[in-house]
C-alpha cells in the first residue's frame, strides 16, 4: 500500500498468528454471520464499561493494543489477537515471498516480563543448545530462566547483572546454527 | 481487657479483609501508607492512616520489623495483623511483638519457626508418625551433596528452600545431569526471597493432588480441623484456583488426614488458624508436605463451607479465647471455589502485566463473594504482588459451583490490564477439570490452550483489524497530518480513533 493511494480492493484477509484466514468483503459489513443469520456489531462506549462491543446482546470489552502498519493487536474479551490485514495483491507477495526466502535470521531474546536481571550466562561469542537459560530474570519475586529457543551463537548480550528491564526489551541476540 | 487496636503490617485485598471483621467486633484499626500506592483502596478501610508515603525506603515497610513495632507503638496498637506473605511467617517478627507488649495475631514464635523451617518440620512430622516423603536428612550445602542424597532417594527429585513458601525456591530435578544448575537456581532464588539459602531435595511425587487441612487452635489446648480444600490447579507452584471441599476425599479419608493434621498442629502447640499442606497421589496416599502458620490467600473458601470468620478467630483466639466449638460441630456445607484474578498475560506465560486499572465490574449475585483491594483507577504497581480480585463462588454442590462460576466469570469486567480471567473461562469448559479429574500436573498434561476463545471472537477481533485497517489506509482520516500514517501510536490514540468509529 503506497502513502495516499485510495484502491479499493473487493476483498481485505486478516491472518491470525497460527495462519487462520479470515475474509472480508469490502466495502465492510458491519456484522458476523453464524449459519445464515447475521447478527450486527456495535462498537460502543460508556462511563461505567469504557469502550466495548455490543454483539448478540451481550457486551464484550474490547482495546487496541498495538497498531503498526498492517499489523494490528486486539485486546477482544481479555484475550489478545494478533493481526496483520493483507490485500488480494499482498498476500500474493506474501505467498510468493514465504516459498523463495528461507534465509536464516537473528534470533532475538526479549524479556517477557519487566523485571531485573539477576546473572546473565551466555557470553558473547560461545555457542547455545536450543532451550539453553540465557539469563536470568526476576520478576514479582520468581526468578525465571529466559531459555534461547534456537541453537546457534550468542552474537550480542545487551544487558548487565542487576539492570531493569521493561518487557520486550532485547535481552540477547543469537545466530542460529546452520543446521 | 482485649485487643482493642490493631495495626495492619500488610496491604491490598487481606488488609480490607481484616480490617472489615475488625470493624465488625469494634475494633480499631492502623494502616500505612506507602509511597508505592499512596492512593490504594486498603487505606479507606482504617480508623487511623499511618502516612509514610514520603518516604522511599530501600526494603518495603512491610518487611521492617523495626519500623513497623515503632509505628504500632506510636499508633498505641495493643495488637498486630501480618496477613500473609511480608512477615507473617516471620518468627522474629512475632517474638519482637511481644518483646514491646504487642499482640501477634498468629501463633508462637517457636511454632512459627518450627513449621518455618521445613528441615524442622518435617522431624517433627516424623516424630509424630506422619507419612512423608523420603528425603535428605536437613539442609544441603553443595550441589555434590544433593546428588548423593538424589541418588540415595531416585529420581525425580525435588529441590525445597528450607524457609520457603509460595512456590518460590522450588525444582524439579529428574537427572543427576540437571542438579548443579537447579541446586544454584533454587539455592539464589531461596537466598533472594527469604534471605535463607539453605535447601534440601526430597522424593518428587509425581502427579499428586493438593490438599492442604485448615486448622484453629486456641491457647487452651483445644485444636480442631475444618476440612480440606483442594488447590491442585497450579502453574510454577502458584495456586491459581481453589476450592472445597475436595472432590478426592471421602469421609474416612478427610478424618484420617484431618486427625494426622491437628496431631502435626499438637507437636508445635499451634493456635490461631493455620494450614497443613499435603500431597495426595493416585493411590490415596498422602504425604506431609509443609504447614503455613498464616492466613492462606484462599481462606475464604473454607469460611463459606464452614460459616466462620476465620479472621474473627484468629482475633478471639489472640485475645486467650476458648475455642466454642468441637471437631463434631464442624460440619461442611455446599461448595466453594475461588479464582484469583491476576494482572496476568495468560497468553506470554502468565507474564504480570501491571497497569492501570480502568474499569472493574464485579458480579454482584447472591452465590458470589469478591474479596479484593482495588478499583477504578487503582494501581497494579511491579513491587507488590499482581493480585486484582478474588472472585469466589458458591454452590449446593461441586457441579452447581462450577455453573454458577462460569456465569460469573463472564460478568466480571476488567480494563486496563491483561488478567487471567481467560484462563478460568477456559478451565470451566475442560471436562476434565469439571469431573476433579485433575492433578498439579495438569496445566502441563491436560490442557493445550491457557485461554478460552470462541470461533465468534477471534472473528470479531479480526474484524475489527480490518475496519481499522480500511479506516487508516482508504478513509485518510483528518488526523493522519498530527499522528502520520504507518508510525506506530499509543494504544491512548488508536482508543481514541476507536471510539470515533
Amino acid at each position: 500500500m503506497i502513502m495516499g493511494e485510495k484502491i479499493k480492493h473487493k476483498k481485505l484477509y486478516a491472518l491470525s498468528q497460527t495462519d487462520k484466514k479470515h475474509i472480508f468483503s469490502i466495502p465492510l459489513r458491519e456484522s458476523i454471520k453464524i449459519g445464515k443469520r447475521e447478527y450486527p456489531i456495535f462498537l460502543k462506549s460508556d462511563e461505567k464499561h469504557g469502550t466495548y462491543i455490543l454483539w448478540k446482546n451481550r457486551r464484550y470489552p474490547v482495546e487496541i493494543v498495538r497498531s503498526r502498519q498492517n499489523r494490528y493487536e486486539i485486546l477482544f474479551n481479555d484475550v489478545s489477537y494478533n493481526f496483520t490485514v493483507e490485500t488480494p495483491f499482498s498476500m500474493q507477495r506474501r505467498t510468493f515471498l514465504a516459498s523463495s526466502v528461507k534465509g536464516k535470521t537473528t534470533e532475538i531474546i526479549k524479556a517477557p516480563m519487566p523485571g531485573k536481571i539477576i546473572d546473565v550466562l551466555a557470553k558473547e561469542g560461545s555457542t547455545v543448545s536450543r532451550g539453553e537459560a540465557v539469563v536470568i530474570l526476576e520478576a514479582m519475586k520468581m526468578q525465571n530462566e529466559i531459555q534461547t529457543p534456537v541453537a546457534g551463537t550468542v552474537k550480542r548480550v545487551h544487558v548487565r547483572p542487576d539492570m531493569n528491564v521493561m518487557k520486550d526489551d532485547i535481552l540477547a541476540e543469537i545466530e542460529p546454527a546452520v543446521k | 481487657m482485649g485487643i482493642k487496636r490493631i495495626l495492619i503490617a500488610n496491604r491490598g485485598e487481606i488488609a480490607i479483609r481484616i480490617m472489615r471483621t475488625a470493624k465488625k467486633m469494634g475494633i480499631k484499626t492502623v494502616a500505612i501508607r506507602t509511597h508505592l500506592e499512596p492512593g490504594a483502596m486498603y487505606l479507606d478501610y482504617a480508623d487511623i492512616v499511618h502516612d509514610l508515603s514520603h518516604e522511599e525506603p530501600e526494603i518495603s515497610v512491610f518487611l521492617d520489623i523495626d519500623r513497623l513495632i515503632a509505628v504500632a507503638l506510636e499508633n498505641r496498637c495493643d495488637a498486630v495483623h501480618p496477613g500473609y506473605g511480608f512477615l507473617a511467617e516471620n518468627a522474629y517478627f512475632a517474638q519482637k511483638c511481644a518483646g514491646n507488649k504487642i499482640e501477634f495475631i498468629g501463633p508462637t514464635p517457636d511454632a512459627i519457626y518450627k513449621m518455618g523451617n521445613k528441615t524442622v518440620a518435617k522431624q517433627i512430622a516424623g516424630s509424630a508418625g506422619i507419612p512423608m516423603a523420603m528425603g535428605s536428612n536437613g539442609n544441603l550445602s553443595h550441589e555434590e551433596d544433593a546428588v548423593k542424597a538424589a541418588e540415595k532417594i531416585g529420581y525425580p527429585v525435588i529441590i525445597k528452600a528450607a524457609s520457603g513458601g509460595g512456590g518460590r525456591g522450588m525444582r524439579i530435578v529428574r537427572s543427576s545431569a540437571e542438579m548443579e544448575k537447579m541446586f544454584i537456581l533454587a539455592s539464589r532464588e531461596a537466598e533472594k526471597a527469604f534471605n535463607d539459602p539453605s535447601v534440601f531435595v526430597e522424593k518428587y511425587i509425581e502427579n499428586p493432588k493438593h490438599i492442604e487441612f485448615q486448622i484453629l487452635g486456641d491457647k487452651h489446648g483445644n485444636i480442631i480441623h475444618l476440612g480440606e480444600r483442594e488447590c491442585s490447579i497450579q502453574r510454577k507452584h502458584q495456586k491459581l484456583i481453589e476450592e472445597a471441599p475436595s472432590a478426592a476425599l471421602d469421609g474416612t479419608l478427610r478424618k484420617k488426614m484431618g486427625d494426622m493434621a491437628v496431631k502435626i498442629a499438637q507437636a508445635v502447640g499451634y493456635f490461631s488458624a493455620g494450614t497443613v499442606e499435603f500431597l495426595l497421589d493416585a493411590e490415596k496416599n498422602f504425604y506431609f508436605m509443609e504447614m503455613n502458620t498464616r492466613i492462606q490467600v484462599e481462606h475464604p473458601v473454607t469460611e463459606i463451607i464452614t460459616g466462620l470468620d476465620l479472621i474473627e478467630w484468629q482475633i478471639r483466639v489472640a485475645n486467650g479465647e476458648k475455642l466454642t466449638m468441637k471437631q463434631k460441630d464442624i460440619k461442611l456445607t455446599g461448595w466453594a471455589v475461588e479464582c484469583r484474578i491476576n494482572a496476568e498475560d495468560v497468553q506470554a506465560g502468565f507474564a504480570p502485566d501491571p497497569g492501570k486499572i480502568e474499569k472493574i465490574i464485579m458480579p454482584a449475585d447472591p452465590y458470589v463473594r469478591v474479596d479484593t483491594g482495588v478499583r477504578e483507577n487503582s494501581l497494579i504497581v511491579p513491587g507488590y504482588d499482581s493480585m486484582i480480585a478474588k472472585l469466589i463462588v458458591r454452590g449446593t454442590d461441586r457441579k452447581d459451583a462450577m455453573k454458577n462460576l462460569k456465569q460469573a466469570l463472564d460478568k466480571v469486567w476488567i480494563k486496563g490490564c491483561k488478567t487471567t480471567l481467560p484462563f478460568f473461562r477456559m478451565l470451566v469448559r475442560n471436562q476434565k477439570f469439571l469431573r476433579g479429574d485433575f492433578t498439579t500436573a495438569f496445566l502441563e498434561k491436560d490442557v493445550d490452550q491457557y485461554h478460552y476463545s470462541s470461533d465468534y471472537e477471534e472473528k470479531i477481533a479480526a474484524f475489527l483489524a480490518v475496519k481499522l485497517f480500511v479506516k487508516e489506509n482508504y478513509d485518510q482520516p483528518a488526523d493522519d497530518a498530527v499522528t502520520g500514517r504507518n508510525q506506530e501510536m499509543s494504544p491512548w490514540l488508536l482508543n481514541k480513533r476507536l471510539r470515533q468509529f
